[in-house]
């Protein structure tokens, strides 16, 4: 099972990070009681909270920042200004947090954005 | 000088010199040659098609890696795996970004769809991310520091010169924020 989930992972571009869940549904749902347990292993595995956490640069404008904030994640004005000061003035900050698979690609893209992130368990 | 982005009804437009937009084609192509991965015999295509790198591994160039930074902090061994699941797609996504935005360099003056002008941005801000490491800019003292050098008759060494490209694309893209932050702003009114 190792190797599947990590084939699947990686292609995992927009919303395919749940497809090894899939196929472990559909591999264990025949067996009732397996299907239960799985149930149970995919609460487990977003219940878990991750978190997103964006650090300061030199070069990163702030109305760059901004802007990725308010369009990347949909935060108004307010809000991804109030994270991009936070990042700009304290060092750092967690802008996101949720499932590991979506702090993962949330990590990409603002890598893909150019900013400086990084994703862990949340403390 | 070029003329700053604005954002019409039209989109966002942009004036640029013509040897300005050669300087900035030119750029894009050295970054595009940066993150081009080399050819490796013993890859899996079918690896390869979704986008694992079962060996990549963490730049030991400063500017690569900043482009393609580690995603988990105090693990090394958990941020080049990391690294293996998904270097290559957001090298490739960085790749579209600098074509695509190559291209649109072909048109005077630059007219950007908010899409477009997303991926300008983008590819703008690599450059700036490499240059800034070549300059060793590492604190925010350090690009104050260059802030003032704007005279392109003193550009007599490297450094002078790379500074005075880091602040002319400073400049270029702080324009391009203001547009599509307007963009955002104008969106917002009429929801």
């Amino acid at each position: 099972m190792e190797t599947m989930t990590s084939a699947i992972l990686p292609a995992a571009g927009a919303g395919t990070a749940c497809a090894p869940t899939a196929v472990l549904s559909t591999v264990l749902d025949a067996d009732t009681e397996a299907g239960t347990r799985t149930e149970a292993w995919q609460a487990t595995a977003t219940d878990v909270p991750w978190v997103v956490i964006v650090w300061n640069d030199p070069v990163n404008l702030m109305s760059y920042v901004s802007y990725v904030f308010q369009s990347y994640f949909g935060y108004s004005e307010t809000k991804a200004n109030k994270l991009m000061l936070e990042v700009h003035q304290l060092g750092k900050s967690v802008v996101a947090s949720g499932s590991r698979e979506k702090a993962e690609q949330d990590t990409v893209a603002m890598h893909s954005f150019g900013l400086w992130a990084t994703c862990q368990k949340a403390e | 000088m070029a003329r700053a982005f604005k954002n019409t009804r039209k989109g966002i437009t942009g004036h640029l010199e013509p040897g300005e937009r050669q300087l900035i084609r030119r750029l894009f192509e050295d970054i595009i040659g940066m993150l081009e991965p080399e050819p490796s015999a013993a890859e899996d295509p079918l690896a390869a098609l979704v986008g694992l790198d079962q060996y990549a591994v963490r730049p030991q160039d400063s500017a690569l890696l900043r482009l393609l930074p580690d995603a988990v902090r105090g693990d090394d061994d958990a941020a080049l795996e990391f690294r293996r699941l998904t270097e290559r797609s957001l090298r490739e996504q960085k790749l579209a970004a600098l074509r695509a935005s190559a291209l649109l360099l072909d048109h005077s003056p630059l007219q950007l769809n908010e899409e477009q002008a997303r991926l300008f941005a983008r590819a703008v801000n690599d450059v700036r991310l490499v240059l800034a490491d070549r300059l060793d800019i590492k604190t925010d003292e350090d690009a104050q520091a260059l802030h003032d050098v704007d005279d392109w008759s003193q550009a007599e060494d490297l450094d002078t010169y790379l500074a005075l490209v880091y602040n002319f694309l400073t400049w270029l893209q702080e324009a391009l924020m203001q547009a599509l932050l307007d963009g955002l702003g104008r969106t917002r009114e009429s929801e």
